[in-house]
């Protein structure tokens, strides 16, 4: 593919990049070192962005969670009603058509403009501790409707050329079990969206606003030609289906299915959705923007060039993105939406799977999604909660180069350490380790899960779970096996020891009780006898597998000594068979082997 | 340490030389040697500058009184994973806390491609033995001394030479570590021990532990080092004092370097700042941002009141090293960093270097891709020549490179393209600058700007017009100013507790007993390397923040007593420190006090910096004219300066060049420079 023609100076475009890039690590840091709930200061779940006059993505972190999110503001407030100062604030992921995808995550949009021209928007949001509902955290596996899962805000002016709406704000603080922590997580916030808006403002000074207008459209094509580039080598021409499924809800046993149908005729490509499963009446459900496919396909198929930036750009590269209303992807108003991170990563699962029968298996294996836990404790006397949600990592899907990362959450957010947790939560860790065998085996093996022993030190809990891939475990490609599932246990060893229903909530927990939480790994890439000896032999030293694994799924012998036995190895890895199928779902555990409560 | 100097010597490695310079304290003569580093051993550098310094100087080594030495020994072990075998004790249920980290890739990667880093330990040497300490310090199991010696066995097995030990909330309370370190000491002598409570008695499990094994990791090889160093100078019959450079910009004995070697992690750029901090000071300049540009990095960093702005939270690699250091910021660029054109047709330069083998298209080594010294070299801001004519450069490679990989591409000119690389270069390094000084609510108007390095005096001018300082200042030797900051340094120690405080129930009895059992700690550390009395200076500073905040600011804590008084004063500065830093403050949230720390200092005796001679109403006279290209004004005819013909007093009309034995200095049209007493060029930049 040739590059097109430009009229640009390449030497402005690098620099108004530059430019973008280092203001928001500034509005990053700004948030980083200010906010006060954990999980914005120690989890890092907050994320930055500047889009163009007409809402377009210019320039955001690498998630692709973050696509159209100025649309439904300028459905509000028209562009010639805003005003220098204000700051728009909204959580609705309906009104917003999936921009926002669940209410936690709050998004704050400062407009900015130049010589009295609007010009562009910085953005920036983050998810917040509490903002009511039915459970402390305002997420449980029990939500049925959107009503459950804290107050929705619809796109509201919470400054007005300068002038803040203190209404709006107490209001909405009203609404809240955490009101200071929620206050300070929204005076950092908003300062650093101001503070983006400065330096945008800066920008277009330094560079002037045609200039800027012309390297906007610039960097969106760059983008959209890297990803197009990308899906041009590595899909041939035709029609790719797969279905990746999650366990369910958690309210009964039925499965839920990410169907997708990519279909390629040279330049024109398109995502068909529209065979995934109905909505759940759980909060599974994932109200997605149509960018979120292109997103994702952009980071998975453009990774390795750090020039390219994540931008409205990816989505030029498609053709049509099909939805239907009612289904998993697409659910009807109010349906729950809390944790529809279950659902994403199955997406996700669903275009590795097209990319993989494309181009024979060259692609990542998959990844199960993270892990949380909600311990609530609430003191009816005195009006006060105790909460401690706790995101726990998992092992990411083997890659065609490398093995998968061990432990690790989602892009950059952060575990808590074990001394703060026990500082600011009042439990205890016992332990944390990681999840020997969980990885699936392959030539590149899957990412291992994590284990994390916690004891209840309240009077009593209640505890809300969510681990999925349990009955659906991350699948295995070209010969790698699936990864292997998570779980959950109280008491392990003890007299009373139980198994939880890894999707559940209002599980009652009493001062003393340990709860063990084992999470699932990624699943593994090409064949386990292809992965040399001397690598199997360390990962059992190092306890990431055993040595019945090394056996049986790895074909290497190993002495009492954890010595490799050449010759017993030799002779096992020598009857290897092929199987034949390209993705390895594993087994799974379903509920009737012992997972019912 | 207070008697006269009449001779010091500095040694400063880097990665490719090692630059040597002599004082003749009495005189005020000084001698400058530069040799070849030598990384697989870089004391052999170390004595090679040694002995030609001493002999330019004709005088006898024995005459010595201070040594004062930068190294990279600890850097390299860590960057190349080159440390020792290193084993670890840890809390039961934690041997991951390496491996799992913190569970994040880091912002700037893709969660598909990101790999993650090899630990410094694998979980294969990391043993697990039943004790635990809680949150409050109170100790809810002893140590199993029983199961520890079988761990100790093991690891001795192994064949390891260092042992970490590392227990869950041994900050408040030490004893089990302790415990643990007396069982190593008793039963493997051999094994060097570093334990977290000593190397960082912070809370963070994850990152106190990837400091002390860093510490434990770097250990043999440093302490291997520096003996090596201090027998080679008793060889020579030098019985001066070692001072070796530490990342905090402070130096300290072999002793507690041996013992501390993390501390010398990140210690390479901080002699260049406090090298530059002299140049501040004399400059009158004390407000200063100061940028280091060498073949494959920038260095930056900011002074405010002549200090140099310090941080807890740095990274060496790709690992956390939570100690104070000076605050310096570092990207991948510099004259050796490559220009490419993507498919597309996007420029970028760096942080890919053509380093210094083969180096950029114009050393003739092969190099094939355009980098930025070529691109100042086809610009004729540098001469064809390096070092005073040592090596020669080949402008007709240099042009070559950047027509074929960026001018055709791009469909510009070759002087443009030239420019363009240029452009964005000194773009990314403007970034880097604004992380030292408007990211912390620093205003550039009011600083200067301190450029060196072999690259530095180049791109000051630009950097600054960019960033929007006033000043620039290029000092007398900008090529070897981590040598010369060397001879500026004072002792200094770091003391640290964290020590939990919240807000308005602050335990003033408790605070003033930590404070008293660090006092105890610096006064010992300041006896161990003799230093006087009137030398020694103790300061208090607190980490504070608001309750529920995650990070803390360091702040001075007001006098040498903890009461109501000095803990309102101590909170004001807080909220003031806030706003700067973060746009606000929030008088109505509680302040939490976490850290308690004292940093000691033994301040030792300063030469007085040489000075040029006047010029005596004379004007400069340029040694020839070169063409130097300008972007809007095309070439120009510009006279070229010798260095070492400037004196005080002279001025400069820009355009102009000034050329000396390890860089050169462009002066831009429009801009006035002139010389002062110490032979640094002040350059004035018109903000139009």
């Amino acid at each position: 593919m040739n590059s097109p023609e430009k009229t640009l100076d390449p030497v402005t475009v690098e620099l108004i990049k530059g430019a973008l890039q280092s203001a928001r690590s500034e509005m990053e840091a700004l948030i980083d070192r200010t906010s006060m709930s954990p999980f914005i200061r120690e989890k890092k779940d907050y994320f930055t962005a500047f889009f163009d006059r007409q809402g377009r993505l210019i320039s955001g972190t690498r998630v692709p969670l973050a696509g159209n999110l100025i649309d439904c503001i300028l459905e509000q407030y028209p562009q010639d009603d805003m005003r220098d100062g204000d700051l728009y604030i909204y959580n609705d992921p309906y009104w917003s058509k999936g921009a926002v995808s669940h209410l936690p995550d709050m998004v704050f949009v400062a407009p900015v403009f130049s010589r009295s021209e609007l010009m562009g928007f910085a953005e920036a949001w983050g998810h917040l501790w509490d903002i009511g509902g039915l459970m402390p955290g305002s997420i449980s596996p029990d939500a049925t409707e959107t009503f459950h899962e804290g107050i929705l805000v619809p796109p509201t002016r919470i400054y007005r050329a300068g002038q803040f709406n203190e209404e709006v704000m107490r209001m909405f603080l009203r609404n809240s079990r955490f009101p200071e922590m929620v206050r300070g997580d929204l005076k950092a916030i908003m300062a650093s969206c101001q503070l983006g808006k400065r330096r945008l403002e800066e920008i277009a000074e330094r560079f002037g606003l045609a200039a800027l207008n012309a390297v906007f459209e610039e960097m969106l094509e760059q983008t959209a030609f890297s990803l197009r580039t990308a899906l041009s080598e590595k899909v041939p021409d035709g029609r790719y289906k797969f279905s990746d499924c999650l366990d369910g809800d958690g309210r009964n046993d039925q499965s839920y299915a990410v169907s997708l149908t990519l279909e390629k005729s040279g330049e024109d490509i398109s995502l068909d959705f529209t065979e995934s499963t109905n909505q759940a009446t759980g909060a599974i459900n994932f109200k997605m923007d149509k960018s979120v496919p292109a997103n994702m396909l952009g980071m998975l198929l453009t990774g390795e060039d750090a020039s390219v930036q994540m931008n409205a750009g990816f989505e030029r590269a498609l053709k049509s993105v099909k939805l239907r209303a009612g289904s998993i992807v697409d659910p009807v108003y109010p349906a729950a939406v809390g944790m529809r991170s279950h659902t994403m990563v199955r997406v996700t699962g669903s275009l590795l799977g097209v990319l993989g029968r494309a181009s024979d298996g060259q692609v990542s294996a998959a990844s199960p999604v993270y892990v949380l836990y909600y311990l609530r404790s609430h003191d009816r006397l005195r009006g006060s909660y105790e909460l401690c949600i706790e995101g726990l990592g998992v092992g990411f899907g083997a890659r065609t180069f490398a093995d998968g990362i061990d432990a690790v959450y989602f892009v950059a957010q952060k575990n808590y350490p074990v001394e703060f947790a026990e500082m600011e939560f009042g439990v205890r860790i016992e332990a944390y380790r990681i999840h020997k065998d969980s990885g699936g085996p392959g030539a590149y093996r899957g990412g291992a899960g994590i284990i994390r022993d916690v004891r209840v030190l309240w009077d009593e809990a209640v505890l809300g779970l969510r681990l999925d891939n349990v009955k659906h475990p991350a699948w295995g490609i070209k010969g790698g096996h699936a990864g292997r599932a998570g779980r959950v246990i109280v008491n392990p060893g003890a007299k009373d020891e139980r198994q939880l229903r890894p999707m559940s909530d209002q599980n009652q927990l009493s001062k003393g009780d340990l709860i063990r939480i084992m999470t699932g790994g990624g699943g593994g890439w090409g064949h386990p006898f292809d992965r040399p000896e001397a690598s199997v032999r360390l990962d059992v030293l190092d306890g990431f597998i055993s040595s019945e694994s090394a056996l049986t799924d790895y074909g290497v012998s190993l002495t009492q000594d954890l010595d490799i036995d050449v010759e017993a190895t030799r002779t096992i890895r020598a009857g290897a068979c092929c199987d034949g199928d390209m993705f390895n779902h594993g087994k799974g555990i379903t509920s009737k082997e012992g997972l019912a409560s | 340490m207070s008697d006269t100097l009449p001779l010091v010597v500095a040694i400063d490695v880097g990665g490719t030389f090692t630059d040597v310079i002599l004082v003749d304290g009495e005189s005020g003569r000084r001698w400058i040697t530069k040799t070849p580093s030598t990384p697989s051993d870089q004391s052999i550098g170390f004595f090679t500058g040694l002995a030609k310094v001493t002999g330019q100087a004709n005088i006898d080594a024995a005459l010595i009184r201070r040594v004062f030495h930068g190294s990279t020994v600890a850097t390299n072990a860590i960057l190349e994973g080159k440390g020792a075998r290193t084993g670890m004790l840890v809390t039961d249920g934690f041997k991951y806390v390496l491996e799992i980290g913190r569970h994040d890739i880091p912002r700037k990667e893709n969660l598909y491609t990101w790999i993650k880093p090899v630990r410094p330990v694998p979980p294969r040497r990391i043993r697990e033995v039943p004790e635990r300490v809680l949150l409050d310090g109170s100790i809810e199991r002893s140590l199993d001394a029983v199961a520890t010696c079988a761990a100790i066995e093991e690891l001795k097995e192994m064949g390891v030479e260092s042992v970490a030990v590392v227990f869950l909330h041994s900050y408040a309370n030490a004893v089990n570590e302790k415990a643990a370190a007396a069982l190593l000491a008793e039963h493997f002598p051999e094994a060097h021990v570093s334990i977290s409570s000593d190397v960082l008695p912070v809370f963070r499990e994850f990152e106190r532990a990837m400091v002390t094994v860093l510490n434990a990791f770097i250990h043999p090889q440093v302490s291997r080092y520096i003996g090596g160093l201090s027998s080679g100078l008793k060889q020579r019959s030098i019985d001066a004092p070692l001072l070796i450079m530490k990342s905090n910009g402070g130096v300290f004995g072999p002793r507690q370097a041996a013992n501390q070697a993390i501390n010398m992690a990140l210690s390479g750029p901080a002699a260049g700042v406090i090298g530059a901090g002299v140049v501040a000071k004399s400059s009158g300049h004390l407000n200063a941002i100061t940028i280091d540009i060498g073949g494959t990095s920038a260095d930056v960093s900011l002074i405010r009141s002549g200090q140099p702005a310090m941080t807890n939270e740095s990274e060496i690699g790709p690992f956390p090293i939570q100690i104070p250091t000076i605050d310096i910021h570092t990207i991948g660029a510099g004259g050796g960093s490559v220009a490419t054109v993507s498919d597309y047709g996007v420029l970028t330069v760096g942080p890919q270097s053509a380093g210094a083998d083969p180096g950029p298209a114009c050393y003739g080594k092969g190099g094939q891709h355009p980098t930025v010294t070529d691109a100042n070299l086809v610009l004729g801001r540098i001469p064809e020549y390096l070092l005073g004519g040592e090596v020669e450069l080949e402008r007709d490679q240099a042009k070559r490179a950047i027509v074929k990989y960026v001018a055709d591409p791009l469909g510009m000119d070759l002087y443009e393209a030239a420019a363009g690389i240029l452009d964005i270069v000194n773009n990314n390094m403007v970034g880097a600058l604004k992380v030292v000084s408007v990211e912390k609510g620093y205003d550039p108007g009011e600083f200067a700007l301190i450029a060196f390095g072999g690259a530095g005096p180049m791109h000051a001018s630009e950097l600054s017009r960019q960033l929007g300082t006033k000043t620039v200042v290029i000092p007398a030797l900008p090529g070897i100013l981590c040598a010369v900051g060397l001879l500026a340094t004072d002792l200094q120690y770091d003391y640290v507790r964290t020590c939990l405080q919240r807000a308005p129930e602050y335990d003033l009895e408790l605070m003033r007993r930590v404070f008293g059992e660090l006092s105890t700690l610096a006064q010992q550390g300041l006896n161990e390397e003799g230093v006087s009395e009137a030398q020694r200076r103790l300061d208090w500073l607190a980490d504070v923040r608001y309750a529920k905040q995650g990070y803390e600011i360091t702040v001075q804590f007001p006098t040498g007593d903890v009461n109501a008084e000095t803990i309102s004063l101590l909170v004001e500065d807080f909220h003031q420190r806030h706003e700067q830093l973060y746009t606000f403050c929030d008088r109505e949230a509680a302040v939490e006090i976490v850290n308690l720390r004292i940093k000691a200092t033994g301040i030792v005796d300063k030469l007085e910096l040489s000075t040029v001679g006047s010029c005596n109403g004379t004007d400069a006279k340029s040694r020839f004219t070169r063409e130097v290209y300008f972007s809007d004004r095309g070439f120009q005819t510009t006279p070229v300066y010798a260095r070492e013909d400037l004196l005080a007093g002279h001025t400069l009309k820009g355009p102009a060049i000034v050329d000396q034995l390890d860089t050169t200095t462009v002066v831009f049209p429009r801009e006035i420079a002139r010389v002062d007493a110490q032979g640094a060029i002040f350059i004035e930049i018109d903000h139009e």
